[in-house]
């Protein structure tokens, strides 16, 4: 299954993922909160990038007694029905990592869904902190990369060096 | 949403009706993806435009352009709304007497505009008109066009953005090395020195270069008086008071000298001055460096410990922070000096001489230059006029105002908006005002094109057919446009047209289009257009090679890197990038206690440019002027409080943000310098210059910060 995976330690928390987020939400509802948040600890110089893990478990989704959650059989991502969400709050209670949170106009339960297939998120990533993949492929990955990196291999390959 | 301000979005003197046009979109293709190059900002990624039905749906990342690797900024996806605005400016406008303005043809326009010229050519001469070309076009190609333009009227005087950014980092390179070192290859450094930049806002695909290095292991130095998200990562963050990066800088080049830690052979064979320079950095010792900076003397020999231990594998970069001060191009010169003996030139992660391709020479470079017609700014600032071949904005004011040598009395503005960007913008207005033509070309209302007294449709980067080199990665790119909306002229028919009527079209502007001026460009390279046609992600123009001073002399008149020149002392100014403190360290002003920084960049925004973005401007509704907690609390101000901020300029009033402690030097305030509805360039003077580029000081103007009322957003 395939998630949003982020690479805390290439973050730079230019917020370009939260702000295209916002956009995406505003192009649906008048609620404009990101499903993705980038959070800067001035104090600790920290950053903390978070977004939902689309879990196996999903104890979210088990949580809901309005059964307003499932998983999308197309792309896997555990989607809200906003229809059927009561705004009870009870799969905020559940999410062990604090990826859902309520819309605050509309009142209903919301988190990431992963744009139906193709993330925007990633997309506005220049850092290459955010990969979209099969979680246990990017782990594979991660293990076999020279070292260490997820990158995208996009060295030129008709330039060469005379150093 | 835009009434947030004292200057409320309505004030449009009657545009609303006149611009409401309905857009006649001819699409380059129905349905499709059209593979081009962002130009939201100078960075221009691989972009594919997404058609639909003849309308242009969505941008996503190209793939394989090694600039942005597949990924693209939230910028970029917004072209769309820039292209589809319905504030676009969708025919000429003529001012009325009331200040008004009304639709008129563009053959009446042109006509007019012609006339105009000519008029004033005949009774003030041909020097009395000026073309100043804006960032919102780009350089390059558009720039060319806008170059040989003022030279086929005969005029000197060209003008662009450059004057208030760039130019000082470029005049600081090439007087020391001889060349415009591109971006470094920072993903091969063990070391990276940053000072005044903050790139994930204003170079986003440096973050990428960055997370490799380290990755790698590579250790991180962020010098700048403010904490941007990117010092969070930094082994070393440090604050120095605005404008001293040149005492740390030469503190660190005395370091280096003194413990031998230096690249002698290559300072032995290809430099000149080290001598000189070795004398000169003896004064900064850490603590005298510390007395100066702000910068604690442990903080600057840690500094000096990490370059001894990385060299020659260091990439330094300075952006527009270290610019605009009194001393700007002479820290870029230490800057580069202190690069240099890290042993940086010409390699794989340093300072990169680039190769450029043999073009046709579109901006007439090569041709004689035109210092015999009194270039304006050339007599105050000759290593400008000398190296950038442009005028200098600020000595146009002068001109514009009968102060000069000679009277300026027309101006062709693409682009640009100089009311907004230009120091002691009340004074660019009033100046303005005073032109008996001012001809905007501009794709909205800005606050300079409502002076002006023909405003011209522009085209957006998606209506264009131009080349783009990249000098990084010594690629060509032919980009092709998306759309084309009727009326709405590209920049080339807009000088060329103008050319005609004229009369000098035949010999500047002899092209049919844009493809044919791209041929001609092209003509005396191997690559061609077809080639780049077919390859949107650009084509290599020549291998990356390093280390060519060994077989060919650096462009300087010594033909080595000059820590001393000799160039400078003949026009009379210092041979060594001396440091000269900041005017404010003197001594404080009890009127102005604070000291104001401009033009930090903001997420989504870039300079003037994206904030009537709707969804932009729910995230930025309105400018904030940011401020110390401590400064905040002994001014009774609490964050969105309105406040003035008063400078010996002038004063502007706008929300306050008291930030975190640790994000701004205390005594530091600094307001975003591109909103059209608070310019903080009411508050910069235009008279405090760096001698060398003429730069205005834009980063340490002495202020004080007055609470007007309370939260203004709370009462919305």
């Amino acid at each position: 299954m395939k998630v949003v995976y982020v690479d805390l330690d290439r973050c730079l928390a230019c917020l370009s993922c939260q702000r295209i987020c916002t956009f995406q939400q505003l192009s649906r509802s008048q609620d404009a909160d990101p499903n993705i948040r980038v959070q800067v600890d001035m104090d600790q110089r920290l950053i903390l990038t978070h977004t939902c893990r689309q879990c196996a478990s999903a104890p979210c989704i088990g949580s809901c007694p309005a059964e307003a959650m499932a998983r999308d059989p197309r792309t896997g991502a555990v989607v809200v029905h906003g229809a059927r969400c009561t705004g009870c709050g009870l799969c905020i209670m559940a999410c062990p990592y604090g990826n859902v949170h309520l819309m605050p106009n509309l009142r209903v339960a919301a988190k990431c869904d992963l744009c139906g297939g193709d993330p925007q998120c990633v997309q506005v990533c220049m850092a290459q902190a955010l990969h979209y993949g099969d979680i246990h492929e990017l782990i594979r990955k991660k293990r076999e990369g020279s070292q260490g990196s997820l990158a995208l291999d996009v060295i030129n390959k008709k330039t060469t060096t005379s150093d | 949403m835009f009434t947030a301000g004292n200057h409320a979005g309505g004030e449009h003197h009657g545009l609303q009706a006149v611009t409401k046009l309905s857009m006649e979109i001819k699409p380059a293709i129905e349905n499709g993806t059209i593979a081009t190059l962002c130009r939201m900002c100078d960075t221009r990624c691989s972009i594919n435009v997404h058609i639909r039905k003849g309308v242009l749906r969505e941008i996503t990342p190209g793939q394989i352009n090694p600039v942005n690797a597949g990924r693209m900024c939230p910028r970029g996806k917004a072209a769309i709304d820039v292209f589809y605005h319905p504030d676009r400016i969708l025919t000429p406008l003529k001012r009325r007497g009331d200040g008004s303005f009304m639709p008129i043809s563009r053959d009446q326009a042109l006509a007019e505009i012609t006339r105009k010229i000519q008029f004033l050519r005949a009774k003030y001469g041909a020097r009395s008109l000026a073309a100043w070309k804006g960032e919102g076009v780009g350089f390059f190609q558009q720039e060319a066009y806008v170059r040989r333009f003022v030279r086929g009227l005969g005029s000197p005087n060209y003008f662009s953005n450059d004057s208030v950014c760039f130019s000082s980092r470029y005049l600081g390179n090439l007087l020391v090395t001889g060349f415009w070192s591109p971006f470094p290859n920072f993903a091969r450094a063990r070391l990276i020195l940053l000072l005044g930049t903050n790139p994930p806002v204003c170079h986003p695909p440096f973050m990428r270069s960055f997370a490799d290095a380290r990755e790698k292991g590579a250790r991180l130095v962020v010098i700048d008086p403010r904490l941007n998200p990117i010092g969070c990562r930094a082994d070393i963050f440090a604050q120095p008071q605005p404008g001293t990066d040149g005492a740390l800088l030469w503190g660190l080049i005395r370091a280096l000298i003194r413990a031998g830690e230096y690249d002698r052979a290559f300072v032995e064979q290809y430099t000149v001055g080290f001598a000189e320079a070795a004398a000169y950095a003896e004064r900064f010792t850490p603590e005298y460096v510390e007395q100066a900076s702000g910068i604690y003397a442990s903080v600057v020999r840690a500094i000096a410990r990490l370059l001894m231990e990385n060299r020659p594998e260091i990439s330094v970069y300075a952006g527009a922070g270290l610019e605009h001060y009194e001393n700007g191009v002479n820290s870029i010169r230490t800057l580069v000096i202190l690069a240099t003996l890290c042993g940086t030139v010409d390699s794989p992660c340093g300072l990169y001489w680039p190769e450029n391709p043999p073009l046709a020479d579109l901006a007439l470079a090569r041709e004689e230059p035109l210092l015999p017609k009194q270039p304006i700014g050339a007599g105050r600032y000759p290593v400008l006029y000398d190296l950038a071949r442009e005028c200098h904005t600020m000595t146009a004011m002068d001109y514009m105002e009968g102060k000069g040598d000679y009277p300026l009395k027309g101006l062709l503005i693409t682009a640009a908006n100089p009311v907004i960007t230009n120091p002691n913008t009340r004074r660019v207005a009033a100046a303005l005002a005073k032109l008996d033509l001012l001809v905007v070309n501009d794709l909205f209302m800005t606050r300079t094109a409502r002076l002006a007294h023909y405003i011209l449709p522009a085209a957006t980067f998606l209506e264009r057919t131009e080349l783009h080199l990249n000098l990084e990665y010594q690629r060509l790119y032919l980009t092709r446009p998306a759309a084309r909306i009727d009326g709405v002229g590209t920049e080339y028919e807009l000088w060329r047209d103008l050319a005609q009527r004229l009369g000098f079209a035949g010999e500047y502007f002899p092209w049919p289009d844009e493809p044919a001026v791209c041929r001609h460009m092209l003509a005396p390279t191997d690559i061609s257009f077809q080639e780049l046609e077919a390859h949107p992600e650009g084509v290599v123009y020549a291998p990356l090679r390093y280390r060519k001073y060994k077989r060919q002399p650096l462009p300087t008149p010594s033909g080595r890197v000059e820590f001393y020149s000799t160039y400078l002392k003949e026009h009379g100014l210092p041979a060594l990038p001396e440091y000269i403190p900041p005017r404010f360290r003197y001594g404080a002003d009890d009127d102005y206690p604070l000291m104001l920084t401009t033009g930090g960049r903001m997420t989504l925004l870039y300079q003037s440019r994206h904030q009537n973005i709707p969804r932009f401007r729910l995230i930025h509704p309105r400018a904030e002027v940011e401020i110390h907690p401590d400064n905040a609390r002994e001014l009774g101000i609490v964050n969105g409080d309105l406040v003035r901020v008063v400078s010996a300029t002038g004063e502007l009033e706008l929300a306050a943000k008291v930030v975190h402690k640790a994000e701004l030097l205390k005594g530091t305030v600094e307001i975003y310098h591109g909103w059209e509805e608070w310019p903080a360039n009411l508050l910069t003077p235009d008279t405090l210059t760096d001698p060398i580029s003429g730069f205005p000081l834009l980063k340490s103007i002495p202020v004080r910060v007055e609470k007007v009322s309370g939260d203004q957003a709370a009462q919305c």
